[in-house]
């Protein structure tokens, strides 16, 4: 993976919090990461050009007027005055290659000083067990913090910690192995019908979460429930769960008014172009 | 009307296997490599412009265009030569590299990709075409507008074209210098290219290289041919002499009538 910074821009040394996305169930988190790029008016500092991502371009997704600024596949951005660095996919990972591109992202994280990295992404809701909704929406998180996956920050806030999760179990334990150089996945891992406790380390924010985690940098992932179709309101939900973590003050925002959140141009058409009324 | 059971999700939405961490790499396929006729295997070429056509149009117009001079050819390993003939022609699945207009400053290079290349395979193919052995000043790449990607409206009787340009040619274009392409709209915000397109783009950004995709619609019709051909006429290939053969227009109008085109490697 190679990071090509913007003709002008440098690193902020400061930046020391990097927020990611990890591919999942209804993009949450790429969804989420737009926003938060959207509404903090994040610069866009750099490229990563990844031989495992999918390539892609498209307008500025962000601009309301949008004049040509070219969007790639995985961009950084920082926002100085809250000492982020944020992190964009926009195409998925070349299938089987998750694991490289993991390790690739956490090589980058630990060149460029990175202390703590906050992945974001979702659960489908179709593999929940014993969750308890009474509540509304609520926030998981799996963190580097302790050796069981929990952290007192996340626990302060009301997030439960990630249902199950166990460090010793043999999916999660070759995750660990698979995060140090030179290894190679298990062959009889490939063909085995996975089980349901094989579910979360089968999921791309674990393959991050493990090689953040060998690489001694500390790691949290932010997760929520949900299910395909309009995942609008979850990115929402996990933006501003994100603000909360990491201490973001409403004057950070750039919002309009009450509403600190800024939608991005692009989300205007994120489900196609409307129907054609000529129809009716 | 889209079957909902069988059809293939939309391009955002991902299946089983794209999300788990233990899907079997894809098998290993041996690295594209160039073929020059040049016996100079030290050579860098510099043209003043590459085209790249991918789009149907543009293989067709720049096919048929005259004189150039066919210096080389890109070789994808999965893609077999049976059924391709001796002299370049338009039914090859290849990757022929010409020059046109070779002089001192001014040469213009084109890349006729004949074969499909998937997304998987295009970052390997950029990086060959572009910041390697060929160092071009500018890049114009012609390809189409895939109706999954795009998030507004097309009509199959609208021809239309769309660019997305690197921040190099932006700036040339803030600097008051001209566009390659003239009087095109920037493609939509929200609507993405993929493939081999936007991998060429791509890398021409993260090589500070002055470059720009057209994207046009749809990919067969005389009218697209029409507006592809006016872009390359008026606007790149101005100041250049060149001829074509009559015969593509008639080619391509037969192309576009055939319903039911077989594409098969068993029939050569």
């Amino acid at each position: 993976m190679e990071f090509y910074l913007e003709e002008g821009r440098e690193l902020n040394p400061n930046s020391s919090t990097l927020i990611l996305p990890a591919l999942s169930v209804g993009n949450v988190g790429q969804l989420a990461v737009d926003l938060l790029i959207s509404s903090l008016k994040a610069d866009k500092i750099g490229c990563l050009d990844d031989p495992n991502v999918l390539p892609c371009v498209g307008n500025d997704a962000y601009s309301p007027a949008p004049a040509g600024k070219l969007a790639l596949p995985l961009e950084a951005y920082e926002s100085s005055s809250s000492a982020l660095t944020l992190v964009q996919q926009r195409s998925p990972v070349i299938k089987g290659m998750m694991i490289e591109y993991a390790k690739n992202m956490a090589n980058f994280a630990a060149a460029n000083g990175k202390k703590h990295v906050i992945i974001l992404s979702s659960l489908d809701f179709g593999r929940w067990k014993n969750i308890d909704m009474s509540s509304g929406m609520q926030m998981y998180y799996l963190s580097s913090s302790n050796a069981d996956g929990t952290d007192a920050d996340c626990e302060s806030l009301g997030w439960k910690s990630l249902q199950d999760y166990n460090p010793g179990q043999r999916m999660w334990k070759h995750l660990d192995e698979l995060a140090e150089e030179g290894s190679m996945i298990d062959e009889d891992f490939l063909f085995e019908e996975l089980e349901d406790e094989d579910y979360y380390p089968s999921l791309p924010f674990a393959a991050l979460f493990s090689c953040f985690k060998a690489k001694g940098i500390k790691v949290t992932c932010l997760l929520c429930y949900c299910s395909e179709g309009d995942n609008i309101p979850e990115a929402f939900y996990m933006a501003e769960a994100t603000s909360k973590f990491t201490g973001l003050n409403q004057n950070q925002f750039h919002g309009n008014g009450a509403d600190k959140w800024i939608a991005p141009f692009s989300w205007q058409s994120v489900y196609g172009p409307p129907a054609d009324m000529s129809l009716f | 009307m889209d079957d909902v059971i069988t059809d293939l999700p939309p391009p955002s939405r991902f299946l089983l296997e794209d999300l788990n961490n233990f899907t079997p790499r894809p098998p290993h396929l041996p690295s594209p490599f160039l073929v020059f006729s040049s016996p100079n295997s030290t050579k860098i070429f510099c043209p003043s412009i590459l085209i790249i056509a991918l789009s149907s149009p543009s293989l067709h117009f720049l096919h048929h265009l005259s004189p150039k001079t066919l210096i080389g050819t890109l070789i994808l390993p999965e893609i077999p030569f049976s059924g391709n003939s001796t002299k370049p022609s338009l039914k090859d699945k290849s990757c022929n590299i010409y020059t046109l207009n070779e002089k001192a400053d001014e040469t213009i290079m084109i890349a006729l990709v004949q074969f499909s290349v998937t997304s998987e395979r295009a970052h390997a193919v950029s990086k060959l075409l572009i910041g390697g052995k060929i160092n071009p000043r500018r890049v114009l790449i012609l390809d189409s507008v895939e109706r999954r990607n795009f998030r507004g409206k097309l009509s199959s009787d609208e021809a239309i074209a769309f660019k997305l340009v690197t921040s190099s040619e932006r700036g040339n274009l803030t600097a008051g210098d001209s566009s390659v392409v003239k009087g095109l709209d920037y493609y939509p915000s929200g609507s993405v290219v993929d493939g081999l397109g936007a991998a060429l783009l791509s890398r021409c950004e993260l090589k500070k290289i002055k470059g720009t995709l057209c994207v046009s619609w749809p990919d067969l019709g005389v009218p697209v041919m029409t507006l592809v051909k006016s872009l390359l006429v008026k606007d790149v290939l101005t100041g250049v002499s060149y001829s074509d053969d009559g015969d593509y227009e008639a080619e391509y109008l037969k192309l576009s009538r055939r319903k039911d085109r077989v594409d098969s490697d068993l029939y050569t």
